[in-house]
């Protein structure tokens, strides 16, 4: 009797010294994703198998809460380990000390390709020259165009400049009957019609917020630059080559907008290459064997270039996280060719190695094309107003023009005014 | 004094989770108020900078439209059309008619419906159905009313009216089954004494059944009100608080100057703001009316 029990206690003693020795192996990571999650399941389980002493729980949010959920949870020394921030957010995170510096990490164990292969690398440092991110994916914005309504129209070359596109619009309505360039004309907080403005101000030489030699910043805006840009994107609407509906619709990947692609009752949209996916997908879906009557081409020419804003998304480290190590191996790891190659495949690396192997496709030359003339967002995001607050008020007051509240001289006044009011005092 | 005594005791539990719950996010929230606090500096902290917030809020060009969408819109006439519609609502299940046709199980599951439905379910349903391409527009172009479809949460004249409707939708079977209760208890004979009395439908609604509601009627009222002033997501989700800021309230204003602006500090002084506008009409709602109602009713 008192072997047996001996015996017992001796097996379960080992069966817990065991267990015991796994538990402090496994590492436990958090990954907050703001995509969807089959986009990148396959990644992490691919990680997991070749790291099996490190396991990566996968959370999910959406972009809108994604920076104020985490910047709260990280105030109080919470949140997921690695996080999935938009460029523009990396800085501020980092200088309100939420997110760790990546400097001793990097210097450690360094990506292949080395950091200079990264694009965006500037909206990682904060002023004091600390890296906060890791830039993850690049994208930027591009015209799609359904090339049986352009034909129907009488069109035969995409539009190169603003003018020659606001023409093919009006062409396309007054001969088809559909809609021309429709685009999210709403007003919320982040709203698709501050890319619109952005790149229409950009490709004229001109600016919002810029910064000067003195290294201060300044409004790069008159009051009738504003106004301008606002009648531009107002004359669509008014003209009802931009269904009224379309106030309604902030997002670029609106359901009413990608759904009139789809369907054939649009002819021009303008959308980030993975949006532009899923409408080729919704088409290929719906009209099986068909051949895609679509065609992606660059923003439209102002009176200097053409421009876009070089959008994507980096990936950042809790500064609270226990597992530095862990999460670094997995951010390096999901910076991989092997990742971009088999798994993560509705993105673009932001490695210019990795980028020049990426296929296009026809659909999506014009993507690549707008490509060369995208600019990061410069002294938007490193000037003294938060870009957010800067979206929200560019997409308040063309809300208010477009929605026929406000007069584009008014509106574009009190836009500037607000703007000036955040701006710091001169002394 | 020992039952005094048992008496605290009985009540320090109750008194410590108020405190707990109540008083110190209050307190947190005034005390936020006095600083430039901003979300991007939670763990620095914020710095005292007195009344500053406030004063910015008053002088602000915006206060005025802000506070007006709050209370005329948001709260005044979605509160009066969510309680006379309840009334409706609420007599008519109650009607001798509906018991006849032996459709008041289905009419109250029916009713149930909406107030089931989750918030953003329902203005996700009502933006579908109030789109351009959507049910409401195709019955009204069909019965020759529109000639052309609106884009309800995109038009100025139309955009309120489109809220106040989920709103309503939403929340109105409460009012309603809340005042069939009501309905039910008030005693038959009194009906049957105006019958004998030869009173007509009105005078009988006016006279037995209304002081009979009137309790639950101002009860739900108070309720109401405070729960509109300070709502958040309808209007969040259905316009984003447009167009432009069309359809702001003061419950969007607090987000978007926490979330978007970063300026916690601020964003709490609007909320210590609305806080005090409700207090301010507690007090007076139940001192100047709801009091004299209940005693002339009681």
């Amino acid at each position: 009797m008192f072997r047996s029990s001996q015996r017992v206690l001796i097996l379960l003693a080992a069966a817990m010294t065991m267990s015991g020795a796994a538990m402090a192996q496994s590492t436990t990571i958090t990954f907050r994703f703001n995509d969807t999650e089959a986009e990148i399941r396959g990644a992490i389980d691919e990680f997991q198998r070749q790291n099996p002493d490190i396991k990566v729980d996968l959370q999910r949010i959406g972009w809108r809460d994604a920076r104020n959920q985490f910047l709260r949870e990280a105030a109080v020394g919470q949140g997921p380990d690695v996080v999935h921030s938009a460029q523009v957010w990396v800085k501020e995170m980092g200088d309100a000390g939420a997110t760790l510096a990546l400097d001793s990490l990097l210097q450690q164990s360094p990506p292949a390709n080395g950091l200079a292969d990264f694009v965006a690398q500037d909206l990682a440092k904060n002023s004091a020259g600390k890296i906060f991110g890791l830039p993850w994916t690049t994208d930027t914005w591009a015209m799609v165009y359904r090339s049986d309504l352009l034909k129907e129209a009488g069109i035969a070359t995409l539009p190169q400049t603003w003018t020659e596109l606001r023409q093919a619009s009006a062409e396309i309505f007054k001969k088809t009957g559909k809609a021309g360039f429709g685009f999210p004309a709403g007003s919320s907080a982040s709203g698709a019609i501050w890319f619109l403005a952005t790149s229409y101000w950009w490709s004229n030489g001109k600016a919002l917020i810029v910064a000067k030699n003195d290294g201060a910043y300044d409004i790069g805006l008159t009051a009738e630059d504003i106004a301008d840009c606002m009648k531009y994107f107002k004359s669509y609407v008014d003209a009802g080559d931009n269904p009224k509906a379309n106030l309604a619709a902030s997002d670029a990947h609106d359901p009413s907008i990608l759904q009139a692609l789809v369907t054939g009752n649009q002819a021009i949209g303008s959308m980030p290459p993975n949006t532009y996916k899923q409408v080729l997908e919704a088409y290929a879906t719906a009209n099986p064997g068909k051949p895609l009557p679509f065609v992606s081409g660059p923003f439209p020419k102002g009176s200097l270039t053409r421009s876009s804003n070089i959008g994507g998304r980096m990936l950042v480290i809790n500064a609270h996280t226990k597992y530095p190590e862990a999460a670094w191996k997995f951010v390096r790891y999901m910076s991989s060719e092997e990742v971009f190659s088999k798994f993560y495949r509705t993105q673009f690396p932001a490695q210019r190695s990795l980028l020049k192997k990426v296929d296009f496709g026809p659909e999506l030359k014009g993507f690549a094309e707008q490509l060369e003339y995208a600019r990061s967002w410069g002294a938007y995001a490193s000037g003294p107003i938060p870009i957010g607050t800067l979206w929200n008020l560019a997409g308040r007051g063309f809300g208010m023009v477009l929605s026929g509240q406000r007069s584009p001289e008014e509106a574009a006044k009190e836009l500037l005014q607000e703007v000036r009011k955040l701006m710091p005092q001169k002394s | 004094m020992r039952s005094r005594l048992f008496i605290f005791a009985m009540l320090a539990p109750s008194f410590t989770l108020l405190a707990l719950f109540y008083a110190y996010p209050i307190f947190k929230n005034l005390s936020m108020s006095f600083t430039d606090l901003s979300l991007l500096g939670m763990s620095r902290g914020g710095n005292w900078i007195g009344l500053d917030n406030y004063r910015e809020i008053l002088r602000s060009g915006d206060f005025g439209h802000i506070l007006f969408n709050t209370l005329i819109w948001l709260t005044a006439t979605s509160v009066a059309i969510r309680l006379l519609l309840g009334l409706v609502i609420a007599v008519l299940l109650n009607s001798t008619a509906l018991r006849r046709l032996r459709m008041q199980t289905i009419a109250r599951l029916g009713l149930l419906i909406p107030w089931a439905t989750p918030p953003i379910v329902a203005v996700v349903i009502w933006r579908w159905l109030l789109d351009p391409q959507g049910a409401v527009n195709k019955a009204l172009v069909g019965l020759g009313i529109l000639d052309q479809p609106v884009a309800f949460f995109a038009n100025v004249r139309t955009v309120w009216p489109a809220i106040v409707t989920i709103m309503v939708w939403n929340t109105v079977p409460l009012i309603a089954l809340s005042l069939l209760s009501s309905l039910q208890s008030v005693p038959e004979d009194l009906y049957e004494a105006a019958e004998l009395e030869g009173a007509n439908q009105w005078q009988v609604f006016r006279y037995i059944t209304l002081p009979f509601l009137m309790p639950a009627i101002l009860v739900l009222g108070l309720m109401s009100v405070f729960w509109s002033f300070n709502n958040f997501v309808y209007v969040w989700l259905a316009t984003g608080a447009g167009p432009g800021t069309l359809t702001n309230v003061l419950a969007t204003e607090v987000y978007i100057k926490a979330f978007v602006d970063f300026r916690l500090g601020y964003s709490s002084a609007i909320g210590m703001v609305m806080a005090l506008v409700m207090a301010i009409f507690g007090a007076v709602y139940l001192r100047l009316v709801a009091r004299r109602q209940l005693e002339e009713s009681l």
